[in-house]
């Protein structure tokens, strides 16, 4: 029970960077790396405001904002410009993997490459009915999951929510009905870099942080969005759900230096079996290309 | 001078690993991000071989080769299905699972602490031990490896394999075999580099995992890219540009905390730019599509 829920919370979080991946990776078809930049970074954004002395509400407030901004940039400067001159996939992916590792080494290079933490101390526990939860536990499994549901409903219910869809579905489609898809897909960043960063926060209060702990984060977010389905904005977070509880059942029963052997693993088993994934939809493989 | 004998052995290793990542890039267009694991691969099986057997340089290259061409259906029969992202999410996870197995296999490879005292190459009761020997015997290996590569290219079966990374379908019209052409490519180029792998095993004399790691697939993949794919000399220019500019960067003044980080960071630039304006590499004929 305990580990269920260890992973629950692991899960959680997981999901929300795992929708920040999907929000891209379904909208333009970018394998997002330069994400794990946004993750590795927020959290530095928010110690240096703390350290600093405007306080916790303000940090987190810029640490958001710092990761909007880096995440639009992305989409203009890079991606944006790519995408005009029709650069294939894997020119998509070369120049996100590029901007990653030129930007965390800027990181590293001003932070330093130690781990930091965001709190002093020991956390608090709670004992809630026999499971025991730390605080920053309980804080980062209630916000991720208010997060989540406040976005999914948002996508049902709002008119940009549809846009989403549609462009997850048919970017050409909804160019030709008359929608700025250029301004959308920099929207499309933004809420990735707001999810990413959120979940990052949570994640360092919890856990830590350190410079390098980014790719490693998206590289989970990209199996949870397969294993989810792609195309579909509700399999990324079942998907990481079910990853974070697979991988503290690793940890708990055999070792955690299993654990990333163990997520590849189930995402070599769903590309063979179900490479739609758990919500998408099914089609050739070799179609989507 | 031995500094310099130094970096020519590390070009020769990496030499062959570019030629061979080429072959599957650059001729079989696939975005292969498992390499570094089939290196390590390569010279793990060449260390133990030489230390538990107490088996001569040769049959222990032998070896590594016919190991990691066996081991080479791990990513090479996906890519009968897979192509583009879902062939990049493959091989991802046949990297982390193998550098998984290389630190986790403790009673095999000794886990982190890796494998010391690998003894230098020697032919016919004549030990290349000095640097100078071991510089010349790098070469004639890379050299080798070069040659037998170009001829191939040269053949019938490296039009099919040209033919194949074009028009996969057309090909198979024309009644030309294309899977068994991808697991002979895929074959042939994880048995090379693992002999570079086991280069750099005899080299160094001592190996660990984390020399095998996801960056390092990534460094190759860079001198492929930054060099150009889909001919003999561009990978052979990435190599050298990426293997001599670090070392360059030595004679700025920058201070040691920071080397290894801006290092990376021109890595990573290096990508950004090279996607946007150059998508084919310095010298490359083939633009990833």
């Amino acid at each position: 029970m305990q580990i269920l829920f260890n992973g629950l919370i692991q899960g959680l979080l997981l999901a929300l960077v795992g929708l920040g991946f999907a929000l891209v990776y379904n909208g333009t078809g970018i394998f997002h790396i330069a994400q794990g930049v946004i993750y590795a970074g927020a959290p530095f954004i928010l110690l240096m405001c703390v350290q600093a002395g405007v306080g916790w509400s303000v940090g987190v407030v810029l640490s958001l904002l710092f990761a909007v901004v880096l995440s639009c940039l992305y989409e203009v400067a890079n991606h944006g410009p790519l995408q005009k001159r029709e650069a294939s996939k894997e020119i998509h992916l070369i120049a996100s993997l590029g901007v990653y590792i030129s930007l965390v080494q800027v990181i590293a290079i001003i932070w330093g490459n130690e781990t930091r933490a965001l709190r002093n101390g020991v956390d608090e526990t709670i004992n809630l009915a026999g499971v025991i939860l730390t605080h920053s536990q309980l804080l980062g499994g209630a916000a991720s999951a208010a997060l989540l549901a406040a976005f999914l409903i948002w996508l049902k219910r709002t008119d940009i929510g549809l846009q989403f869809r549609a462009l997850s579905d048919n970017p050409t489609q909804l160019s030709l009905m008359g929608y700025n898809i250029r301004r959308l897909r920099v929207v499309v960043f933004a809420l990735s870099g707001l999810l990413t960063a959120a979940a990052a926060l949570l994640m360092a209060v919890d856990i830590g942080f350190d410079p390098h702990s980014g790719l490693q984060m998206v590289l989970l977010a990209m199996v949870a969005t397969i294993i989810g389905g792609r195309g579909s904005f509700l399999g990324p977070i079942v998907g990481a759900i079910m990853l974070g509880i697979l991988r503290s059942q690793v940890v708990w029963y055999a070792s955690a230096r299993w654990e990333e052997a163990m997520t590849f693993l189930l995402l070599v088993m769903f590309l063979f079996l179900r490479p739609q994934g758990l919500f998408g939809q099914a089609g050739r493989v070799e179609a989507q290309l | 001078m031995n500094y310099l004998l130094h970096l020519l052995i590390y070009l020769d290793i990496y030499l062959i690993v570019t030629m061979s990542l080429n072959l599957l890039m650059g001729y079989g267009g696939l975005l292969q991000v498992a390499h570094a694991a089939y290196y390590g691969i390569g010279a793990y099986v060449a260390a133990l071989a030489m230390l538990k057997f107490g088996w001569g340089f040769f049959p222990a290259v032998g070896l590594a080769v016919v190991v990691a061409g066996i081991l080479s259906l791990a990513v090479s029969l996906p890519a009968w299905r897979f192509r583009g992202d879902y062939f990049v999410m493959v091989s991802l996870a046949v990297q982390s699972v193998g550098y998984s197995l290389l630190y986790n296999w403790v009673d095999l490879t000794n886990g982190p602490f890796g494998l010391t005292g690998i003894p230098r190459p020697s032919i016919f009761g004549y030990e290349f031990d000095t640097i100078g020997a071991v510089t010349l015997f790098a070469s004639v290996t890379a050299g080798m490896c070069i040659l037998c590569t170009v001829l191939l290219l040269k053949s019938p079966w490296g039009r099919l394999l040209k033919a194949m990374r074009d028009d996969e379908l057309a090909a198979r019209s024309l009644g030309k075999n294309t899977r068994m052409a991808k697991l002979q490519a895929f074959m042939l180029a994880c048995a090379l580099v693992a002999v570079a792998g086991s280069l750099y095993a005899t080299y160094v004399s001592y190996i660990d995992p984390t020399s095998f790691t996801l960056d390092e697939s990534i460094l190759m993949l860079s001198m492929v890219i930054v060099g150009g794919t889909g001919n003999i000399r561009g990978p052979l220019v990435g190599a050298l540009i990426l293997i001599t500019l670090p070392e360059l960067l030595r004679f700025v003044q920058i201070p040691d905390a920071v080397a290894a980080n801006v290092r990376l960071m021109i890595y990573g630039l290096l990508l950004v730019l090279m996607a946007h304006f150059r998508p084919q590499g310095v010298s490359g004929t083939y633009r990833l599509q």
